[in-house]
């Protein structure tokens, strides 16, 4: 993939907000780990931090001759981000996350889950609702500047 | 005292050549440069230019060249800082991003190679940005081979012509004369004239991704009109495919995702080649696939498909589409505006014989005629010309575009020399065919010949990889170029900034693989591939029935005694050299950009030919140099239908809709599951 700064917040908020409430859902309702709203504010960190991550990683990025992302470097910024957040929330905590509800394995089926979803329908969902989503670097909002 | 200044357009991958006057000033500023010197002016985005970077003087018959740069001069392989050093024939200069080969030219000699119009678009004049079309630049060199616009078979020509005489149909004809035809003329010159709404000029592979699109985008088949010589999309792609040594079950340089029969991109090729493998239990190979769409480019080879999977998909996208039903053979003649604020289009229903012209009246006509022919290098195009009596098998010099089995079949038989010349994909597509020929016959040795050894192009904070003097990149363009910050860096400046952002990513490369990386080592080890440096001059038949060719470069005169040379310098041609194009664009004055193409908006309309509410959108290699830089790959084509289409859509063109959101998504189902759009 070959996102642009812009394309990578779009796409993240869009795809956070859509897939990783889906996938908080069963969490949310307990099937999964305990009946809790600290699932949905994971999510809005991820989606918080991640703002500040793409930063740095639109700024590496410039060093790859083809100005490219590749999947598994997704993979590897990934694992990297969610090292980072379990331990602000295990240490720290944040607000509406206490310290004392970080249970790490759970952690890890929730972020790793919404990781996999956010990751797959980057390549699916973002294409085929939005054609323009591939020639934009992942920018979704609006549409071509018009040519009188 | 003259000299000519060589080097490579990066764009075209073309050689292109300019002669100067001593003394010689180059730089990136024209004002800066001292009077009463000949201004070389080179582009520079990348600011290692200085304004006035080095000058070339004449000294007691003796010439020198002079750093005055802040950043340096390189000359061969020496670091200049304000010194001066003699110059020699055959000496090569570095100076940023462009390397350049110095011929001097003593007082009273006469090259009979040297072109009379210079043709180069790097030693460019800095004052022109787009251009309005002068006659001059169709006196250029031209390509010899050229497609029938009749037949499309590949043919050499000897005389080539670019425009249609004015006895032919339809510029025989009075009222075309006119800026604009009215509709009574057509009708009363009895020519047979239909009307429809939407017309792609050419069959190829640029007008399918347009027909697809706005078939998905709503309008039907019968007010589509595609006219064409080929009765597939791809058919003469496959052919430049199989001629350079890619038949249908080999891979080809092209990503996953760029997909021809599927306007999203998902499932690329790289899912469908998995899902097949696994269903067929080869477990293995199916993970093998993602794992290189996943890891691509770090830690895998850039995942390619075979063009067998990509035409048998384009088929049943063909069919679904009803492509046959809006395909007529047509071979175009020539385009016109109408009174009534349309197009008219003049075309040869049978274009084998020469016979049915016919006139189609439409609103939208979208343009991708592709490559009119093979350009050949000058010392090629001289041999051709001195040697007519080699045609067919018999050839011992050829374009790696151009069928050529016969020297395999020959080397495998009698072994023997062959020349290798470019380094790009076919290159390696042709030693890799020259592999398997030395396992039937050991006794096959490649010289690889190239200008200057690759030092790998340099942008931002990256530089392109070199191995063994082979360039590397996944696609003909850097990615970012596809849909990246590159695509927007690109279309956001001005037609000089572009030329000089695609300097800067374009030039040969071929694709890393680890096959042909190894077969390079294991050929350097073993000697019987080595690499020689050098411009050629010349090429002479050999009384013993090989070719030799002459070199020149900052060692001296070299020769270099072969069986064969296969050229893989590039498929380089002059869109505008068909006879179609040159009268549309002669007749209504249209603008080209520095790179002598047509000139496009960012959406790829050609406004200059706009027509009350219809519109004129042009694809493919004849906008090359503009708004986009892969403009002649799958994506890109598809990129290039997208905007047209979205375009069309803003301008509420008929039957057109945006293909987005729970649209988009139903329309993907339909492609999914093979129903009609």
């Amino acid at each position: 993939m070959t996102p642009t700064l812009f394309g990578r917040w779009q796409t993240r908020i869009f795809l956070l907000a859509t897939v990783g409430t889906l996938i908080s859902l069963p969490f949310h309702w307990g099937y999964f780990g305990h009946e809790s709203n600290v699932y949905f504010w994971v999510v809005f960190y991820v989606g918080l931090l991640g703002m500040g991550w793409d930063v740095l990683y639109d700024f590496l990025q410039k060093y790859m001759w083809d100005h490219d992302w590749p999947g598994v470097f997704q993979f590897y910024a990934g694992v990297v981000e969610g090292l980072v957040l379990a331990a602000i929330i295990a240490n720290i905590g944040l607000p509406h996350i206490p310290k004392t509800e970080f249970d790490l394995v759970t952690f890890i089926q929730h972020y790793g889950l919404v990781w996999l979803g956010v990751y797959l329908s980057s390549w699916v969902v973002m294409r085929l609702l939005f054609t323009r989503w591939r020639f934009r670097g992942g920018e979704w909002i609006g549409k071509w500047p018009r040519i009188s | 005292m003259q000299i000519k200044l060589i080097s490579q357009n990066q764009l075209t991958e073309e050689q292109e050549e300019q002669i100067f006057d001593l003394p010689v000033a180059i730089g990136r500023d024209i004002t800066q440069l001292p009077q009463g010197m000949s201004p070389v002016v080179l582009l520079d985005s990348s600011k290692q230019l200085s304004r006035f970077h080095a000058e070339i003087t004449s000294d007691n018959n003796q010439v020198y060249l002079q750093d005055k740069s802040a950043n340096g001069t390189k000359l061969n392989d020496e670091n200049l800082r304000g010194e001066r050093r003699p110059l020699k024939n055959g000496d090569r200069v570095t100076i940023g991003n462009y390397t350049i080969t110095v011929l001097l030219i003593p007082d009273g000699y006469t090259d009979d190679t040297v072109v009379a119009e210079s043709t180069s678009t790097i030693f460019i004049n800095p004052q022109s940005e787009v251009t309005t079309t002068s006659t001059s630049i169709f006196e250029s060199s031209q390509s010899s081979i050229i497609f029938n616009s009749n037949t499309g078979i590949l043919e050499q020509q000897l005389t080539p012509t670019t425009s249609t005489p004015s006895s032919e149909f339809p510029h025989n004809l009075d009222f075309w004369q006119g800026k604009r035809v009215s509709l009574e003329a057509i009708d009363r010159s009895g020519f047979p004239v239909r009307e429809t709404e939407y017309v792609a000029c050419g069959g190829g592979m640029g007008s399918f991704a347009w027909v697809d699109m706005l078939r998905i985008a709503g309008v039907k088949t019968e007010n589509i009109q595609v006219l064409s010589i080929q009765n597939k999309p791809y058919h003469r792609y496959e052919t430049l495919l199989s001629n350079c040594q890619i038949p249908r079950y080999k891979r080809i340089r092209s990503g996953s995702d760029s997909c021809p029969d599927n306007i999203w991109g998902w499932p690329g090729y790289a899912l469908r080649d998995a899902w097949r493998a696994l269903f067929s239990g080869q477990v293995g190979a199916a993970l093998g696939f993602l794992w290189q769409v996943f890891a691509e480019p770090i830690h895998a080879d850039t995942y390619t498909p075979r063009a067998k999977d990509v035409f048998e998909s384009m088929d049943r996208e063909a069919q679904r589409i009803g492509w046959n039903k809006m395909l007529e053979p047509g071979s175009i003649l020539s385009l016109r505006q109408t009174e009534d604020g349309r197009y008219c289009i003049a075309y040869c229903a049978d274009p084998q014989n020469k016979r049915h012209p016919r006139f189609v009246i439409a609103q939208y006509v979208h343009l991708c005629t592709g490559y009119p022919g093979i350009k050949l290098l000058p010392d090629l195009e001289k041999y051709r010309q001195d040697h007519p009596e080699e045609i067919g098998d018999s050839r011992t010099v050829v374009q790696g575009y151009e069928p050529h089995d016969h020297i395999y079949e020959k080397l495998e038989k009698q072994g023997g020399t062959i020349v290798l010349r470019g380094s790009g994909i076919v290159a390696s597509q042709v030693l890799d065919r020259l592999y398997k020929a030395r396992q039937v016959n050991p006794n096959i040795k490649v010289i690889h010949l190239n200008r200057e050894p690759h030092k790998g192009n340099e942008f931002d904070r990256a530089q392109r990889y070199v191995e063994n003097d082979w360039e590397f990149q996944p696609y003909n363009w850097p990615k970012g170029t596809w849909g990246g910050d590159l695509r927007r860096m690109l279309e956001a400046a001005d037609p000089l900034g572009r030329r000089e952002l695609l300097q800067n990513w374009g030039g040969t490369t071929t694709a890393s693989r680890k096959q042909w990386r190894q077969i390079i080592k294991e050929g350097r080890k073993q000697g019987w591939y080595t690499i020689t440096y050098g411009l050629v001059t010349q090429l002479e038949r050999n009384p013993r029935g090989g070719v030799v060719t002459h070199l020149v470069s900052n060692q001296g005169l070299k020769e270099v005694s072969a069986d064969f040379v296969i050229d893989c310098t590039g498929l380089v041609s002059d869109p505008l050299q068909s006879p179609f194009l040159h009268d549309l664009i002669t007749h209504y004055e249209l603008e080209l950009n520095p790179q002598k193409r047509f000139h496009v908006e960012n959406n790829f309309e050609i406004k200059k030919l706009r027509n009350q509410s219809s519109r004129i959108y042009a694809a493919g290699i004849i906008t090359l140099g503009g708004p986009y830089a892969p403009v002649d790959t799958f994506l890109g084509l598809q990129y290039c239908a997208h905007r047209a289409v979205e375009a069309l859509a803003a301008a509420k063109a008929p039957g057109v809709r945006y293909i987005e959101g729970i649209y988009s998504l139903w329309q993907w189902l339909k492609w999914a599951l093979n129903n009609k759009p």
